[in-house]
């Protein structure tokens, strides 16, 4: 296999120049998942046939010089609760083994218009609600640096399959970090776009005020790209918004380091990431100052009770009447609460239960009501911090990816690791995390930048900079194991 | 605040069946998510108003105009039992 994948841009001018094909690429894609699979997990299903029908047409494009743009004929990988018209959306769920969509989710749309291909699906945590993909029906993906760890997730297959080369980039879905925190722990970039920029129609909901479609790429160009080519308003989605992208008055920028992200609780691997980082901004004639949100450690509960209780309403619709499985019963009511006992996981069921509480009579108030309101005191801080920086960095997540079954014991400890990137989505800020280093025994350690709601490409022009000051050129080590065929 | 948590009553609201071994680690769990999202009544928020939107924005309705969509068939097609074009279901009515 050639883990070794240009930039979209590189590959984009091999396709023009003729020195390589589209179709020659999805080929390399499709080998390298050949290769993978068996050992990563990442895909749940590919669309080689599709796939390469798909390149070879823009083969002939490049050939009569009649190219869609930079994304014509890149293998993009999607996260299996984006619907693709024709093939199954699981959301790595019993409840939805055998759903296909009638339908294209906005995104998919807009991408098969600029001619790109699809290289198939990818496991996630079930109904995007997990930090390992462990919670997978179809079993977890692996890190493709080494496979006794954790991809991260809820998007772990899609950042794992960007990582091991089976793709060139993907879609992932974030609640509360679900592109940065695998983004993170695969050495890939993982951009969370402005929350209403792109559109979440046929994104399976999770937790709809949360809940924002972004990339996972390769650079920080590839994300701007595709960015680019899925952003803006569509009228299918009543939260999506028409927007004025914001630049920083100041070429010389003043950036803010989120004191609270930097204590104890996060590990020194990943503040020490972020040292490095301030370091090569404060040489490059940027201002780098510590500054305190203090509701920062507040925004863990607040996110616990505003997506579990927006999931359990949004995942009532799963009764086993209009889609997905359903167990036999002689009465409707009967049906409903066994299909929805087999169908889901424990950490669906656990959510479910949480935000039917927070919502039941009685409790409204003094949960989600109260959650609700300190969210907005949130969003006040960082409309305040704002005033002061252009941007705010932190670590991505508090460690490096963690071990198989390390954190599934207390639901705590999972829940903690979104801890550094569960606020850009209170806030519904852009956030984009950058691979920076390698721990100690060899896994990817990342920052995270936060801008302003709709300064997305100056984030992502910021990002790229510390990108070119890094130069993370890792790439991990796939080896089949005496197990493996 | 975790003293009325009753789990047969929520799993009974959720419509979920839930096994008498998945109660009990579902109630402990819980209860540990509870007991840490307590820590949000020690916050001032008599006069804070909600915003549902992040962005504080007033969502748009869409014009009232008819526009193609999905056709009854295909919308039909992922059920599990239809009959006429209407989905069946087990009796609601004992």
């Amino acid at each position: 296999m050639n883990r070794n994948i240009p930039s979209i841009s590189k590959l984009n001018n091999l396709f023009l120049d003729k020195e390589l094909k589209p179709s020659e690429l999805f080929e390399q894609v499709y080998e390298n998942a050949s290769f993978t699979e068996s050992i990563l997990h990442a895909h749940l299903e590919l669309f080689h046939d599709e796939g390469l029908e798909n390149s070879k047409k823009s083969d002939e494009r490049f050939l009569k010089g009649e190219s869609l743009g930079k994304l014509d004929g890149i293998p993009i990988a999607i996260k299996d609760n984006i619907n693709v018209y024709g093939y199954k959306t699981t959301c790595s769920s019993k409840m939805l083994s055998n759903y296909v969509s009638p339908y294209d989710a906005t995104v998919i749309g807009m991408l098969k218009e600029t001619g790109s291909t699809f290289t198939g699906k990818t496991n996630l945590d079930e109904f995007a609600m997990g930090s390992s993909t462990e919670n997978s029906a179809y079993g977890p993906t692996k890190n493709p640096w080494n496979p006794d760890y954790v991809p991260g997730g809820s998007s772990g297959g899609s950042a794992a399959v960007v990582s091991a080369g089976s793709a060139v980039a993907s879609l992932g879905s974030d609640t509360g970090g679900s592109i940065r925190q695998p983004a993170s722990f695969c050495g890939v970039v993982g951009f969370k776009p402005t929350y209403g920029t792109v559109s979440r129609f046929g994104l399976i909901a999770f937790a709809s005020s949360l809940d924002q479609i972004g990339p996972i790429t390769n650079t920080v160009d590839d994300a701007r790209i595709i960015f680019d080519n899925i952003q803006g308003y569509d009228p299918k989605d009543a939260t999506s918004i028409k927007p004025q992208y914001t630049e920083p008055k100041n070429k010389k920028l003043k950036i803010g380091i989120i004191k609270e992200l930097m204590q104890e609780g996060v590990s020194e691997d990943s503040q020490n990431e972020v040292n490095k980082v301030t370091q090569l901004l404060e040489n490059s004639g940027h201002e780098v100052l510590e500054t305190s949100l203090p509701l920062t450690e507040m925004a863990l509960s607040v996110y616990y009770l505003i997506a579990p209780a927006e999931c359990s309403a949004n995942l009532s619709r799963f009764d086993g009447v209009r889609f997905g499985l359903r167990e036999p019963a002689s009465g409707s009511y009967e049906m409903m609460n066994k299909t929805r006992a087999v169908g889901f996981g424990e950490e669906v069921k656990k959510r479910i239960l949480l935000g039917t509480y927070a919502l039941s009579a009685g409790y409204f108030d003094e949960y989600y009501g109260r959650a609700l309101k300190v969210r907005s005191k949130i969003i006040s801080d960082f409309q305040k911090a704002f005033d002061d920086f252009d941007f705010l960095i932190s670590p991505t997540t508090p460690s490096p990816a963690f071990k198989f079954g390390e954190k599934t014991e207390n639901p705590l400890e999972m829940y903690l690791s979104d801890l550094c990137t569960i606020p850009a989505n209170l806030a519904g800020l852009p956030a984009i995390s950058i691979p920076t280093g390698l721990s100690d025994n060899n896994m990817p350690l990342s920052i995270q930048l936060m801008g302003k709601p709709c300064s997305d490409y100056s984030l992502l022009d910021l990002a790229e900079s510390i990108e070119d000051m890094v130069s993370f050129n890792h790439l991990p080590k796939i080896t089949k194991g005496d197990n493996e065929s | 605040m975790t003293k009325d948590f009753n789990i047969d009553d929520i799993s009974n609201l959720a419509s979920i069946h839930l096994e008498e071994k998945e109660k009990l680690k579902l109630q402990k769990d819980l209860e540990i998510v509870l007991e840490h999202v307590d820590a949000l009544k020690n916050i001032d928020v008599k006069d804070e108003k909600i915003d549902i939107h992040p962005l504080s924005k007033i969502l748009d309705l869409r014009e009232d105009e008819s526009t193609p969509s999905l056709s009854h068939e295909d919308a039909m097609k992922n059920s599990p039992e239809t009959k006429d074009g209407h989905f069946v279901v087990p009796p609601s009515i004992e």
